[in-house]
């Protein structure tokens, strides 16, 4: 905000009738919108056309797996017959290998739930739009609360058994580690770049990296009775 | 600059027209033969409709000189002194199933008001038009005796009318 | 002389019955391109001109474009597919087997249905990573990302209603496990598995239901969204640019608008006296 020194502004005594604006106008600046003067180039044909030929790409790869692969059908549906396995579609994978460990309240109504609402709130929380890196200010303290958060979560995920997620939050943590004893001025290209993210970046990697492990190890790792199987056993 | 606008005058393509027109030929193809698909898929390879062939029973159900109506299938059986013969009952205007009526002796559709004769007269054969806005006399369908002795019609096959082969003599 | 292909096309254009339908008429001057989007019903959407630094594939990966896509081609195919399938049970299996083996080109319809519906759902994950680590879902661009979390859902829906169209025992079991998860949620779970099958068990009410949510409700209601999604972000200031918009931007801008201060991310390019918006561009 400008000195008041910069300006003097006097205001009529009856300003119910004779109602103004007023501007101010700061000695360094003019009174102009700043806009943009990026670099611009039309919709059609420029985006328009780039945006054909990428669907029409997808087109094709889509169409050569449709023409060699066939979608899976299975025998007449039978109410007096569970097929075992009786698995998901695999984009809710990952949700039955989680009903394996925690009752359905939990694992399909509670967890689905609140990562949908984290979902949605992400933009309206401050620590999202931050884009320092986690362990550059205040380490020692942030450090602290990242040991005590993770072994929590890890005591909670040993005490439910639930190793297949254990696994990557532990990666994600040494991966944590490794950020935290790094800095801009790093050796490694890697060791700078990880220092450099921020905490919504940790958590969010953390959820894709169960999302994928937690689908794959429903998709390959789970045969009949929900049992463990190696992927190479065949079922 | 020079050199490409007069080849271009000459009929030539540069390259930007070369690779225009090859894209919209390909695209032409590709819609052409999508066309070409989506009409085959559009028309049924199989039906799930009845057969076309009735079976009507055996000969002695009609007695001579009767007209009977097959409400489901759409077609009279009539014993006549030639023999049995099979008309259709739908009414050639518009398709509405026509009805028998005894007290005129004829072949009435109710929609609009067509006519059709049941026995010959002067050059009029059974199945022909007495008055209305049908177009073409009610079509003759082909019968035959099969092994059993039953009455069998062809919905799905018109004979001529009062020829030899469209009777069945019994 | 004769004339060519080309000259009949421009002879054409300047027909009456063409300028009629299409009222800009056609050129490469920058004037027509941008009519060619402002004037036309489906594309003026879009705003007729877009930042150059986030044309290239790297910037997004055009997985936004490429999920849209997926969509295009699964109501493409799935409407055909819906000439063949009567919604009852036990009919709905002999029709998807008659599309398999008897109907002409069904295997391949039915079998591009399912392969984009995947594919649909891979992207719309991919693309959600990819505009979070982009970080465009900060302001003024956080209800878009709402929008978008809203269709996530959508879309998961979508393929889970068509997963048991099909009526197999892959169909069968997995939205029974699916609807009994629903039945989870604490005091009203079972209505809403009630509601959603129209019954207590997977049967022919439930086929008859899910077919109208997947084939009418689903499908509008995404189209509805959709459109919303690409409606704000052009409201937004177009797609997000690194450096060109920092995250606090427009809470800047509601205090003084002359100010400019040094440190701030990304910082305001332009200098003052620069000229007003719309500029013409090479």
């Amino acid at each position: 905000m400008a000195d008041s020194k910069d300006f003097i502004a006097g205001v009529d005594s009856n300003a119910k009738k004779s109602p103004r604006r007023i501007v101010f106008i700061t000695r360094r600046t003019s009174a102009q919108v700043k806009v943009e003067t990026e670099d611009q180039i039309q919709t059609f044909p420029e985006v328009l056309f780039r945006a054909v030929v990428a669907i029409e790409v997808l087109a094709v790869v889509l169409v050569g797996i449709s023409l060699m692969f066939n979608a899976p059908l299975e025998g007449l549906a039978d109410p007096s017959h569970t097929p075992n396995p009786a698995k998901a579609p695999w984009y809710f994978l990952g949700l039955q290998e989680m009903l394996h460990y925690f009752p359905p309240v939990v694992a399909g109504v509670l967890v689905p739930g609140l990562v949908v609402m984290a979902l949605i709130v992400i933009p309206y929380f401050k620590v999202n739009i931050e884009a320092e890196g986690l362990f550059l200010k205040d380490r020692a303290r942030r450090l602290r609360i990242f040991y005590l958060v993770t072994a929590l979560l890890s005591l909670f995920l040993i005490a439910f058994h639930v190793i297949v997620a254990l696994v990557p939050t532990l990666v994600i943590a040494l991966l944590m580690i490794l950020a935290s004893q790094s800095s801009p001025q790093s050796s490694t290209g890697f060791r700078r770049y990880l220092a450099a993210r921020p905490l919504s970046y940790w958590v969010m990697t953390w959820f894709l990296f169960e999302l994928v492990v937690l689908t794959a190890i429903g998709t390959f790792f789970r045969g009949p009775g929900w049992s463990w199987i190696w992927p190479w056993q065949g079922s | 600059m020079a050199e490409e606008k007069t080849s271009a005058e000459a009929g030539d393509l540069n390259r930007r027209q070369f690779f225009a027109k090859l894209g919209l030929s390909s695209l032409g193809i590709a819609a052409a033969g999508t066309a070409a698909f989506a009409y085959q898929y559009l028309e049924p390879n199989v039906l799930y409709e009845p057969s076309p062939i009735v079976d009507a029973g055996k000969p002695d159900r009609y007695p001579l000189d009767s007209v009977t109506l097959d409400v489901n299938n759409g077609i009279y059986i009539i014993h006549s002194q030639e023999g049995y013969f099979s008309l259709s009952a739908v009414c050639t205007h518009l398709g509405c199933l026509t009805a028998w009526k005894p007290e005129l002796g004829i072949i009435a559709c109710p929609c609009h008001g067509s006519k059709f004769l049941v026995h010959q007269e002067d050059a009029k054969k059974p199945g022909d038009k007495i008055e209305g806005p049908a177009p073409r006399p009610l079509p003759w369908k082909r019968i035959w005796l099969n092994d059993d002795g039953d009455l069998l019609v062809d919905r799905s096959t018109d004979v001529p009318a009062m020829a030899r082969d469209s009777f069945v003599r019994v | 002389m004769a004339k060519s292909l080309d000259q009949y096309f421009d002879d054409l254009r300047k027909t009456r019955v063409w300028r009629s339908i299409f009222r800009s008429g056609t050129g490469s001057s920058t004037l027509h391109r941008a009519l060619a989007i402002q004037q036309n019903v489906f594309l003026h959407l879009f705003s007729t001109k877009v930042r150059t630094r986030l044309l290239g594939f790297s910037a997004t990966w055009y997985l936004g474009t490429l999920t849209f896509g997926t969509f295009l081609i699964l109501v493409a195919t799935g409407i055909p597919l819906m000439f063949y399938y009567h919604p009852s049970v036990p009919q709905a299996y002999a029709d998807t087997k008659d599309l398999q083996f008897v109907v002409s080109s069904g295997l391949f319809l039915r079998n591009l249905h399912r392969w984009s519906a995947h594919a649909m759902v891979f992207l719309v994950f991919a693309h959600m990573f990819k505009v979070f680590y982009r970080g465009a879902y900060r302001t003024p661009r956080e209800f878009n990302w709402v929008i978008g979390v809203v269709l996530l859902l959508i879309t998961l829906l979508l393929s889970y209603t068509g997963y048991l169209l099909p009526w197999d025992q892959l169909a069968f079991w997995a939205i029974t496990v699916g609807s009994n998860i629903a039945s989870a949620v604490p005091l009203i779970g079972n209505k809403i598995h009630f509601l959603l099958l129209g019954g207590n068990a997977v049967n022919a009410n439930a086929l008859l239901r899910f077919y109208v949510l997947h084939c009418m409700i689903l499908p509008l209601t995404a189209m509805f969204f959709v459109a919303i999604h690409f409606w704000r972000i052009r409201k937004d200031g177009g797609l997000y640019a690194h450096s060109s918009e920092p995250a606090t931007m427009r809470a800047k801008a509601s205090e003084t608008f002359s100010s400019r201060k040094s440190g701030e991310t990304g910082g305001i390019e332009g200098n003052p006296g620069a000229q007003g918006v719309a500029r013409e561009a090479r």
